[in-house]
């Protein structure tokens, strides 16, 4: 088995005396849709930034692709191949749609002409062409969604973060996210997403992850891991888990 | 839309030309040599809001200290020229120089700074220069320096009898300023400075080095500051702290831009075409017992178009992109 293109091995984050990832091993595959669910409050975002390189973590190293990332700024591990978005959206609201993405295609070049053929090309890509001369900041929550994903992608990454982007959408919405997110890997990029809305990411995702009280759960196809006792009672309380 | 883009970047092109062209003959038209001080100073105003745009408006760093690098500019030049003979050309390049690393070096702490505590810095560090100058006897201390006259030339770019050699270069000067951000924008940089100063966060998960673009803007905007600092010190032909480093400087840099339209193009060159004249007419025709009338028309004209026009008065010109903006 060729090694994983994410792996963090036994990650720990404390905030002074609160400890929000303990020991957290987990990996992701070339090529692979991977969830990374769990209650409020379990770690998820916290593991996530860690990933994303927000801060280092207390304890543990991070590897992508062979390398140890583990204290490298996130400017860096964009480079790299790392690409994330935001649970609240953060548009660069006083520019249009498209410059928005150009200034993620810039990380690969620095010709304008060519940036700027990337990013429509990327927009294309998420659906949202039409709106490009548009303001991000006239833009509809889902289609900031999408933008988030748009100026991700124009990095041109192997591994794709996506933090809670179909939480808050209407079903239809949310199913054409779920399309996209599937398009997204089809072109060969590795996606883990954060989500608690379970009905969403279980079908989507090849494995899913679940985190509680900041340790790994249950690991596992997300068939079997939505049956697992522990993950009921996880999200239900225990009371839930002994009835199923 | 790539085409549309294109157009309006050459459009912004020929429009300027036609400006630049126009405003370079005016001089056979206009012989008062109060209005041509006047069109001096205006011009002058212009690039250096324009310098100042680049750190302030489009990386969001609002700078209220450019102040230190004009004065650096005017020193530079000035103790260059006394001191050791320097002609002004090199004193110039030489105080753009100074100015730049200094907003470097300066930059290297206040950066980590963010929102109204970068702004109380640059303010603190620019009267922290004014007192330096005030104190350093070598440079005058607060009597200030006179710029001996040696004889109308440009290789020494005095000019007792005639305005408008200074006139022409500050156009050349105005224009260059204008053609650098004009170059800016459609650049790199540009575009990651925009995004440092809408979401730092986003930008720098998007591969921009933030802090590298503030340092770039910083050094950039210094420069071009000093280059008016320079201009303005062989313009007057006499510097001391107070006419060249007080906070008063700092505002006026900042005041066009903000007027016009912050973080635009044309926002510094629109805001000190209609400031300058009506500040420096103001002070005509109300000064001497009027002092300090012509702050107060900048203080209203400022509360003016904050209510009508937040956005500038380049806002009067804009191509109303709201129309296709509204959601479906």
């Amino acid at each position: 088995m060729t090694a994983p293109l994410l792996e963090t091995r036994g990650v720990w984050q404390r905030f002074g005396g609160l400890i929000a990832n303990s020991d957290v091993s987990i990996s992701a595959g070339a090529g692979e849709i991977v969830g990374l669910i769990g209650p409020n409050g379990a770690g998820k975002s916290t593991l996530f930034n860690l990933i994303a390189g927000v801060l280092p973590p207390t304890q543990g190293t991070i590897w992508f692709n062979g390398e140890d990332v583990t204290r490298m700024p996130a400017a860096e591990r964009c480079q790299r191949g790392i690409a994330r978005t935001f649970q609240v959206v953060k548009s660069f609201e006083t520019m249009t749609v498209i410059d928005n993405v150009i200034v993620g295609a810039l990380i690969r070049t620095t010709v304008m002409r060519e940036a700027r053929r990337k990013a429509l090309e990327v927009l294309e890509f998420c659906g949202l062409a039409g709106r490009a001369d548009v303001l991000a900041s006239q833009l509809i929550p889902s289609e900031k969604r999408r933008l988030e994903v748009a100026r991700a992608l124009a990095t041109e990454p192997k591994l794709l973060l996506l933090d809670e982007c179909l939480t808050g959408l209407t079903p239809m919405e949310a199913q054409s996210g779920v399309e996209l997110v599937r398009k997204v890997r089809a072109t060969g990029v590795t996606v883990l997403m954060v989500e608690h809305v379970m009905e969403i990411v279980m079908p989507l995702v090849d494995r899913a992850i679940v985190l509680n009280l900041g340790k790994v759960l249950v690991e596992g196809k997300p068939t079997e891991v939505v049956r697992h006792p522990e993950v009921i009672s996880a999200y239900l309380g225990d009371r839930h888990a002994i009835s199923a | 839309m790539d085409t549309t883009f294109a157009q309006r970047r050459r459009r912004d092109l020929i429009l300027a030309l036609i400006l630049a062209v126009l405003a370079a003959i005016v001089p056979f038209f206009v012989k008062d040599v109060n209005v041509q001080n006047i069109m001096v100073l205006t011009l002058m105003w212009a690039a250096l809001s324009q310098s100042w745009n680049i750190l302030s408006g489009y990386c969001g760093q609002i700078s209220l200290g450019h102040a230190l690098y004009f004065g650096l500019g005017a020193y530079t030049t000035t103790l260059l020229f006394t001191k050791f003979g320097v002609l002004p050309w090199f004193g110039m390049l030489g105080g753009g120089v100074i100015s730049a690393l200094i907003a470097l070096g300066l930059g290297y702490p206040t950066f980590r700074l963010r929102g109204h505590y970068f702004v109380i810095a640059t303010i603190v560090i620019a009267e922290i220069g004014l007192l330096l100058f005030h104190n350093w006897d070598w440079a005058g201390a607060a009597l200030g320096i006179d710029v001996p006259v040696r004889g109308d030339s440009w290789a020494k770019f005095q000019f007792t009898r005639s305005k408008l050699p200074y006139y022409y270069f500050a156009l050349v000067f105005c224009c260059v300023a204008w053609l650098v951000t004009w170059y800016l924008e459609n650049s790199k940089w540009g575009f990651w400075w925009r995004a440092v100063k809408d979401n730092p966060d986003a930008a720098e998960s998007l591969g921009v080095v933030v802090f590298n673009s503030k340092m770039g803007a910083a050094a950039i905007s210094a420069f071009m500051t000093a280059i008016g600092g320079a201009f303005y010190a062989q313009y007057v032909s006499y510097i001391d702290p107070d006419s060249v480093m007080t906070f008063q400087f700092s505002l006026l840099m900042a005041l066009p831009a903000v007027l016009g339209g912050i973080g635009t193009l044309w926002g510094p060159v629109l805001g000190a075409v209609i400031l300058i004249p009506l500040t420096e007419l103001t002070r005509n025709y109300l000064g001497g017992s009027g002092r300090g009338v012509d702050l107060i028309l900048y203080g209203a004209v400022i509360v003016l178009i904050s209510l009508a026009r937040p956005e500038g008065l380049i806002g009067l010109f804009s191509r109303k992109p709201a129309s296709k903006g509204v959601p479906q």
